[in-house]
């Protein structure tokens, strides 16, 4: 973007190419705090405005940082291979609002059809093992080995 | 004997405590063998166990209260930076839970109803009880009625300090993020001198107190405990420190206690528990002294506190917060800076007296503190009931902190040519009941 200087034009951006990843926290987080994935680009500022105006979501506070990609992995030709780098923002909704990241994944229900074919399959496997199996009064020994 | 005095040479290494042991020999031992207990210096919890044993033992019998606060504070390790002046959200909950504080709104009905104003002088102000009936706490029977206070008087004094820092005084414009310094502050320090020195002749207590003029306040104590993220000490238990430097604008102290507002033992809320790391306040660690600090050293006569004041810096005006739409947070500055400012004053009062966590304290501790942006004034009053934070002592007390205190209130509205708009006499008679609190006895 054009450098501003005093007396010059305010820079407005109307299509913003930025993107603003929401992401489960790997550590718990106050209530009221979301953790977002951002460019490298984006200032405070820039998360705040980009919430309120685009999504009309409140914004109370926002702290960046820059989480560094490892350099430590290595190739088939032993060339270090780098994760990207990122920069993650913590923002505390405003007007007493709280976020839970939501469970993506939740466990369904089975059904009683669904259950019934899970046991029979199962029962068919055991007793498909069952045949392969050797005498057991061999005790686990193949029954190549013998006299 | 002997054997202790040994590993305690062990443990210095440098150090030579010969006429020590030599001193502590002569006594015969009760029996023929050393007594069987757990190694000192060995990687396991009996050991570490005996370690704090002897440290609580080094504290408990600590000659004098600095060497006690010296042997306390001896070990430096990275700990949380407690400002009571802070932008952060709902920085008010957070600090009640780390000094386990209940919040009372309002103030407590004693220091609301203490002095009667004069009968002829303008209207009566809320809280204070009929003319002649005696309040029990304000009123000194032997010396017949309680001598009337002039409102009048006190508000034309209020004013002309006002007009004096912001009308005739003509000030260049102030610096950035300068204007608390430049009106704000001198008509503060003007304002609690004119009105300490006036109101001397009803309070002895202030003619024997001490005004000082930007001190610094600071205290140094653990509360629960966390498991340490990285490092070499991965992995292990260690108890949460904190530690609160603060420098309010003004403050008062006496050389005799203020009278206890509530029981020792009575219970009026609850303690917000907040489960989270500390640092998701935000709040930031560093390793520096552990400092226990009154505004004056133990040795001076006057060691309880009387009233703080403090000033809002420019940075978190109102204006501020109003702009970034952040209206609620202005109440909670205000509790936030009240609550942990009189906490570290009175606890760091307390261990003045010789408690700490394991002596916890036999009465509790009264301090007084007005915040202010100039404008707006907020009164705070705390109550010390017990200082048994960390993780052992605080399982079994019951003992809760306990602070009460105002929304902020303007004291006038505008000064223009001359003249003070809207002068607001209630929180002229809050700082006034403020200043005249004093021990029963005088």
């Amino acid at each position: 973007y054009p450098l501003f200087q005093l007396g010059g034009p305010q820079l407005r951006i109307f299509r913003p190419d930025f993107f603003m990843l929401a992401v489960r926290p790997g550590v718990p987080q106050p209530e009221d705090t979301v953790q977002f994935r951002v460019s490298m680009q984006m200032t405070k500022v820039d998360i705040k405005n980009y919430l309120e105006k685009i999504y009309n979501v409140p914004v109370a506070a926002v702290r960046t940082r820059i989480q560094y990609g490892a350099n430590n992995k290595r190739n088939h030709k032993n060339q270090r291979v780098k994760k990207p780098d990122y920069k993650v923002a913590y923002v505390q909704l405003g007007q007493g609002q709280t976020f839970q990241f939501p469970n993506l994944f939740p466990e369904k229900e089975q059904d009683a059809e669904t259950q019934s074919f899970d046991d029979f399959k199962n029962k068919y496997m055991e007793r498909e093992q069952q045949k392969h199996k050797g005498d057991p009064r061999r005790g686990g020994v193949p029954d190549w080995f013998g006299l | 004997m002997a054997a202790r005095g040994c590993r305690r040479l062990l443990w210095r290494g440098r150090r030579w405590f010969s006429q020590a042991e030599s001193a502590a020999l002569p006594r015969p031992p009760d029996s023929l063998y050393p007594p069987v207990v757990a190694s000192a210096t060995a990687k396991s919890k009996a050991a570490k166990r005996r370690r704090q044993e002897y440290f609580l033992q080094r504290v408990h019998a600590a000659p004098s209260i600095e060497e006690k606060l010296r042997i306390y504070s001896q070990r430096q390790r990275p700990k949380y930076m407690v400002y009571p002046q802070t932008f952060a959200l709902n920085a008010d909950r957070w600090y009640r839970s780390f000094t386990k504080t209940v919040f009372v709104p309002g103030l407590p009905p004693r220091a609301a109803a203490a002095p009667q104003p004069a009968a002829g002088a303008a209207p009566e102000v809320g809280g204070a009880p009929g003319p002649g009936a005696a309040a029990p706490e304000a009123a000194k029977p032997p010396a017949g009625p309680a001598p009337f206070l002039d409102v009048a008087e006190l508000r034309s004094l209020a004013c002309d300090v006002l007009l004096q820092e912001s009308f005739y005084q003509s000030k260049g414009r102030p610096f950035l993020y300068r204007d608390h310094d430049h009106t704000a502050g001198p008509f503060l320090t003007q304002l609690v001198s004119t009105l300490t020195a006036f109101l001397c002749g009803r309070n002895p207590l202030l003619a024997a107190s001490t005004l000082d003029l930007k001190p610094e306040v600071n205290f140094y104590w653990h509360h629960g405990e966390e498991v340490v993220v990285h490092g070499h000490r991965k992995g292990r238990v260690d108890p949460v420190r904190f530690q609160i430097d603060d420098k309010p604008h003004l403050q008062i102290r006496v050389p005799k206690q203020l009278p206890e507002i509530v029981p020792l033992e009575l219970d009026l809320g609850e303690v917000p528990v907040i489960n989270h790391k500390p640092s998701k306040l935000p709040l930031f660690k560093k390793q520096y002294e552990n400092r226990i600090y009154i505004g004056s050293k133990v040795a001076d006569p006057c060691c309880y506190g009387h009233t703080q004041f403090h000033l809002i810096p420019d940075k978190l005006k109102r204006q501020r917060f109003v702009k970034a739409n952040l209206e609620d947070q202005i109440e909670v500055l205000y509790r936030a800076n009240g609550i942990a400012s009189l906490f570290a004053w009175t606890a760091a009062q307390a261990m003045y007296q010789g408690f700490w966590h394991e002596a916890d304290v036999t009465r509790p501790f009264v301090s007084q503190a007005v915040i202010t942006d100039g404008r707006y004034f907020a009164f705070f009053c705390y109550q010390l009931n017990t200082l048994a934070l960390t993780a052992e002592t605080i399982q079994n007390n019951p003992r809760k902190n306990i602070c009460w205190g105002t929304e902020s209130k303007p004291l006038y509205d505008v000064v223009e040519d001359g003249n003070v708009k809207g002068f607001n006499d209630e929180v002229l008679f809050h700082l006034v009941c403020f200043l005249l609190n004093r021990p029963k006895e005088l």
